[in-house]
């Protein structure tokens, strides 16, 4: 471009005059054409950059586009890959095993698995199994075969681990002196050269496959009757086997896919990973007809105990009318098992992180449960409430889609809860029968929303008051005089034995007995004579109809009530005010039901059976139908075996009286 | 020499802008052509193979819904724009043959229906059945807000959205939730990372970029171009709802953090006053529904939502906000019928208005208008032995919808932004004690009202 700039000494003039005019007149001219030229070259050189520009910013423009394309729908997390777990081709596994009196610990290339040192815990044969296939622990378990019947508990674990698995054995402290001929004879058959000679605090390892090779085993025998054996610590390899051996080979189905998943994760649930014929996870019970409580929510509290959970789910999904979409299992912590379990039955499942200890953690468990429920299910009025270790009766949405409505429309009560507390092998008759009481039983109720809401929900105790749940709905502060309706034979069955508040002797002295309806179908009678009023009209009739027992007869006796059946009879004890049990708890003390504290009354009148006959006991005088008894007779009045010893019932009360 | 030299350089200077602006011309075409794609280029030519691949798609979507019993509804923007306004004609006759594919030939890039949560379960079925058709689908899940407001619950992830792509045209079927306070609701689309960024043209979706609220629609039974399908019994009214669907979640992990700090009244006092707020909005909310009067928390309720998810126990009233425009007169007697007494009236409806009604049990119902002007929004405030008259000054703030004490009510979208301008930067900080005439870090003098008009603007009852 300098080239064309003008040249300053171009052609010089002879006549300044004309030549300044002329050069003016050029220059001129000149101005004009070089205006015109650098014009040109301007224009050109910015259309030049502005094009240039024009293509870089939509090709910008248009990348960025693609850039962002999915950027505003970006999850927010950046979610770190989640590092997988190296796909092993390692055909062995390492695994070592120790067992001494303080501790024991099972550790499989490297990693510990189990490991015990507490103090007065643990004792027993520890057992572990292993996936043949993937090294992963399926089961954990403790016999403490120390004490009597776990042996047999410890065998039947045993069958039920399918072949090929691998078994690990520890003994921690002493595991020989309750274990029985039949349970060394299932260790003996796995393969185990000691167990037959298993003594008094000898040491044990053992490592083998179910139905296949011994991997290693060691002993150490104790010297004496007051010292263990010395330390043992077994190191030995395992081969895996390929996955496909390891798995059985249902048909492709979703259902046996979900089973597939099970079985490859856990062990100790018997047929239902069985090769062969196993058992089915789908049950498909009759519908209801007309069933009112197709579209209530059922919540079912677990804690770890997956082996319950696995049987309550069952029963609760064999029962007609059951809708599985309604069921939300709600688990107290990060346990795995349980999980397993709701995901083999297609159900959902939403775990806790576990608040507070002991019976606060159990109430504040419960506590975002129900709300969780009521808020996955906005439009229900009503929440089914259930535990883990519940049977469920085959009629159990029958029994409350009869009754239900009356939950609806009676305000006068709380609850309509499917145990009856009293209702025992020998004091419950009728399935089609209903009372109302004042006691709130739990172990399978219903639970209205607005109860929740307004007055439950807002007050529950908090995490630092460590009360229990039950205990609190049934303070009168929170039941206000409401009553619960219950069956008079009860459509749920506490088989757990093992428990917060609860230990086999309790269990069985208070639960094993008690009774559960088995019939389908049952049609309940007089529904509509639950209902406040009707109730009194209906008790009326009943002290109307009764006939009154011999009263010098002691009621502890089979004799006291005569030996026919379908009567109704009613005694009168003595109840000076209406907080008096006294007679009370004896009486039920004595016929061998609930006497841990008062349940089943209304107003100071119980309701059972006596040899299939209808039973009354009524409290005079506290009782408005104390004027039912004929002046002639005197209510029975039953002392209190004596004062230290009601002292020190008293604790047990408490205790026991929180489980339920 | 020069003169050569300089006519080459003006020629070919000349080309290469002419060059460039020829390449410039043919880049803008091309640009555009791309950009609306479907606007532009389709209108003739291939239009016809384009327009039955996406009737043909949606057909087949619907096959494979209706084998497996699912009931979905059509929710799209565009075609529910087209069948409105044939909307009585479609209602007389639901079942005549249609002439020419109107609605599900339209150009766009996807066809959006709604899936109710709870009205099926069989996913796995669905999935694979449009597989086999073949389709390519992603499925988005997220967390179950359900369960955010509790302590440490954590369900199992939720389906969110699920896309169906055939051929050039995509399916989008958004999951709706029913949740408490009678409303439905959907969550936003959130990919992950591992997710295929280009499955579709994300951001052409019509829904997903922010979590919507919705009322529960009537549906209605269509047959439109040969196809039977549901769609919202009213299609402009949904429409309308779409437009101010947004939804925000409470803060339930900073409320949680907050009562850390800050433990929770547990005394009875507290949840007596709770319950009455909750059943006193419950209340309010249904007299102004009612009317159609849009409103929003506003003040100590707005405070107590994004502070602690809950009532603020020693608030002592209720607060709400309504725009003046949105001012009805028959507000005061619809509250009178529901049960809930004028307090007192200050201010005007062109000045300063403000509704206080005597709530169950001491909880005051406090109405402030809002005032708009072209860079903010402001209400006032009268204090009724003084005449005295205040301005509380907020940015300006669109309305989202959220869900409190288990009702789907406003709050301002800028939610941080409203509690900062009324409470200040310290508004994490409970205080107890709160003088309205000086507190709010908002607060303006506003002079005083005029004697004479006394009478008018402080109604005291």
């Amino acid at each position: 471009m300098d080239e064309w700039k003008p040249n300053p000494a171009i052609k010089p003039h002879k006549k300044r005059s004309w030549y300044l005019a002329w050069k003016y007149k050029l220059m001129n001219q000149r101005a004009l054409r070089k205006l015109c030229q650098t014009g040109a070259v301007l224009f050109l050189l910015v259309t030049v950059i502005v094009n240039i520009k024009l293509i870089l910013d939509t090709r910008r423009a248009a990348y960025e586009e693609e850039e962002e394309s999915a950027q505003d729908y970006d999850d927010e997390m950046l979610n770190v890959e989640v590092p997988r777990h190296p796909v092993s081709n390692k055909k062995v596994l390492d695994v070592e095993v120790y067992s001494s009196r303080s501790k024991v610990y099972v550790a499989v290339d490297g990693t510990t698995v189990l490991e015990d040192e507490a103090r007065e815990q643990g004792r027993g044969i520890h057992v572990i199994v292993l996936n043949q296939a993937t090294g992963h622990v399926m089961a954990k378990r403790v016999f403490d075969t120390y004490s009597p019947h776990e042996d047999e508990a410890m065998v039947l674990f045993l069958n039920m681990v399918a072949r090929g698995r691998i078994l690990i054995f520890t003994i921690k402290d002493e595991g020989s002196f309750h274990l029985k001929d039949t349970a060394k004879n299932a260790l003996k058959s796995l393969g185990s050269q000691v167990a037959p000679f298993l003594s008094w605090r000898d040491m044990w390892t053992f490592v083998g496959k179910k139905g296949g090779e011994v991997y290693g085993e060691k002993h150490a025998k104790s010297p004496a009757l007051s010292t263990w054996g010395d330390p043992v610590l077994l190191k030995t390899e395992v081969h895996l086997t390929s996955v496909e051996d390891a798995e059985c080979h249902w048909p492709d189905t979703e259902l046996n896919r979900r089973r597939k998943r099970f079985c490859s994760k856990v062990e100790g649930y018997g047929s239902v990973c069985s090769c062969k014929d196993p058992t089915p996870i789908e049950f498909n019970p009759d519908p209801l007809k007309d069933n009112k409580v197709f579209d209530v929510p059922v919540a079912v509290i677990a804690g770890n105990r997956p082996n319950y959970l696995y049987r309550m789910l069952r029963s609760l999904l064999s029962a007609q009318g059951v809708n599985p979409q309604m069921i939300t299992v709600f688990i107290d912590g990060y346990y795995e098992e349980p999980m397993d379990v709701v995901e083999l039955f297609g159900l959902s499942g939403i775990q806790h992180t576990p608040i507070s200890i002991k019976n606060a953690r159990v109430s504040q468990h419960y506590k975002a449960s129900l709300t969780a429920t009521f808020n996955l299910f906005p439009d229900a009025k009503f929440a089914v409430v259930l535990e883990e270790d519940l049977d469920i009766s085959v009629d159990f949405f029958s029994f409350l889609s009869q009754s239900i409505h009356l939950l609806e429309e009676d305000e006068s009560l709380y609850c309509i809860s499917a145990w009856n507390d009293q209702g025992y092998e020998h004091t419950a008759e009728d399935p089609s029968l209903l009372y109302r009481v004042e006691t709130m039983p739990g172990l399978g109720w219903v639970l209205r929303k607005s109860l929740y809401k307004d007055e439950l929900e807002p007050k529950w105790p908090t995490p630092e008051k460590l009360w229990d749940w039950d205990m609190w709905m049934r303070m009168p502060e929170q039941r206000k005089g409401r009553e619960c309706i219950i069956p008079d034979i009860s459509r749920s069955y506490h088989f757990g034995i093992v428990g917060l508040n609860m230990n086999g002797y309790f269990h069985e002295a208070y639960f094993k007995k008690h009774k559960f309806n088995t019939v389908p179908n049952v049609q309940l009678k007089n529904v509509e004579s639950l209902r406040k009023d009707a109730y009194e009209t209906e008790i009326h009739r009943l002290l109307g109809e009764a006939e009154v027992l011999d009263h010098r007869k002691n009621p502890c006796e089979d004799s006291f009530v005569p030996d026919t059946e379908g009567r109704i009879y009613v005694m009168f004890i003595k109840m000076e005010q209406e907080a008096d049990f006294t007679t009370w708890t004896q009486l039920a003390k004595c016929l061998h039901i609930w006497d841990l504290d008062v349940r089943g009354n209304h107003k100071g009148l119980w309701r059972l059976f006596r040899k299939k006959n209808h039973f009354l006991v009524v409290g005079v005088p506290a009782s408005p139908y104390s004027s039912k008894k004929p002046s002639s007779v005197t209510p029975i009045y039953m002392e209190p075996p004596a004062k230290e010893e009601g002292a020190a019932a008293a604790v047990p009360v408490v205790a026991a009286a929180e489980q339920t | 020499m020069q003169k050569i030299n300089k006519n080459v350089v003006l020629a070919l200077l000349s080309l290469t802008s002419l060059v460039f602006l020829l390449f410039q011309l043919y880049y803008y075409k091309f640009y555009l052509s791309q950009k609306n794609g479907a606007a532009f280029s389709k209108v003739r030519g291939s239009q016809s193979g384009q327009d039955s691949t996406r009737w043909h798609v949606v057909k087949k979507f619907l096959g494979a819904i209706s084998s497996h019993n699912i009931p979905v509804y059509l929710i799209d923007p565009l075609i529910l724009g087209l069948i409105d306004k044939d909307i009585e004609q479609i209602r007389s006759s639901p079942d005549g043959p249609s002439p020419e594919c109107k609605y599900f030939c339209a150009p766009r890039d996807f066809t959006t229906f709604a899936l109710l949560d709870k009205t099926w379960k069989h996913e796995v079925g669905l999935l694979r059945t449009a597989e086999k058709m073949g389709f390519q689908w992603l499925k988005i899940v997220n967390k179950d807000p359900r369960l955010d407001g509790l302590d440490d619950l954590s369900g199992v992830e939720i389906p969110l959205h699920y896309i169906f792509k055939l051929a050039s045209h995509a399916i989008h079927l958004v999951v709706f939730y029913e949740r408490s306070g009678n409303y439905l609701w959907h969550g936003p689309l959130r990919l992950k990372q591992h997710m295929d960024r280009k499955f579709v043209p994300f951001r052409k979706l019509h829904f997903g970029r922010y979590p919507g609220a919705y009322e529960k629609p009537e549906l209605l039974l269509v047959s439109i171009d040969d196809l039977k399908v549901q769609i919202p019994k009213n299609p402009s009214s949904f429409l309308e709802e779409i437009s101010h669907s947004r939804f925000l979640e409470c803060r339930y992990r900073e409320a949680r953090a907050f009562f850390q700090l800050y433990p929770d009244d547990g005394s009875l006092d507290a949840v007596e006053f709770r319950k009455k707020a909750k059943s006193l909005l419950h209340l309010a909310a249904l007299t102004l529904n009612n009317l159609g009067v849009k409103f929003w928390l506003s003040s100590g309720t707005c405070l107590g939502w994004y502070r602690q998810c809950n009532v603020i126990p020693h608030s002592k009233d209720v607060d709400l906000g309504i725009f003046i425009r949105d001012y009805k007169s028959d507000i005061i007697p619809a509250f009178q019928k529901a049960g809930l007494p004028l307090k007192h009236k200050f201010g005007k409806v062109e000045d300063s208005l403000e509704l206080s009604f005597q709530g169950e049990g001491d909880v005051k119902l406090d109405i402030f208008f809002f005032y708009e002007e072209d860079d903010h929004i402001w209400n006032g405030g009268t204090q009724a032995k003084s005449g005295k008259k205040f301005k509380y000054l907020f940015p300006k703030f669109t309305l989202c919808w959220t869900e409190f004490v288990d009702l789907k009510v406003h709050v301002p979208c800028e939610t941080l932004q409203y509690v900062e301008a009324n409470y200040g930067p310290d508004w994490k900080v409970p205080v107890k004690t709160w003088d309205w005439k000086s507190s709010p870090s908002n607060v303006q003098h506003n002079g005083v009202w005029p004697v004479d008009e006394w009478d008018d603007v402080i109604q005291i009852y």
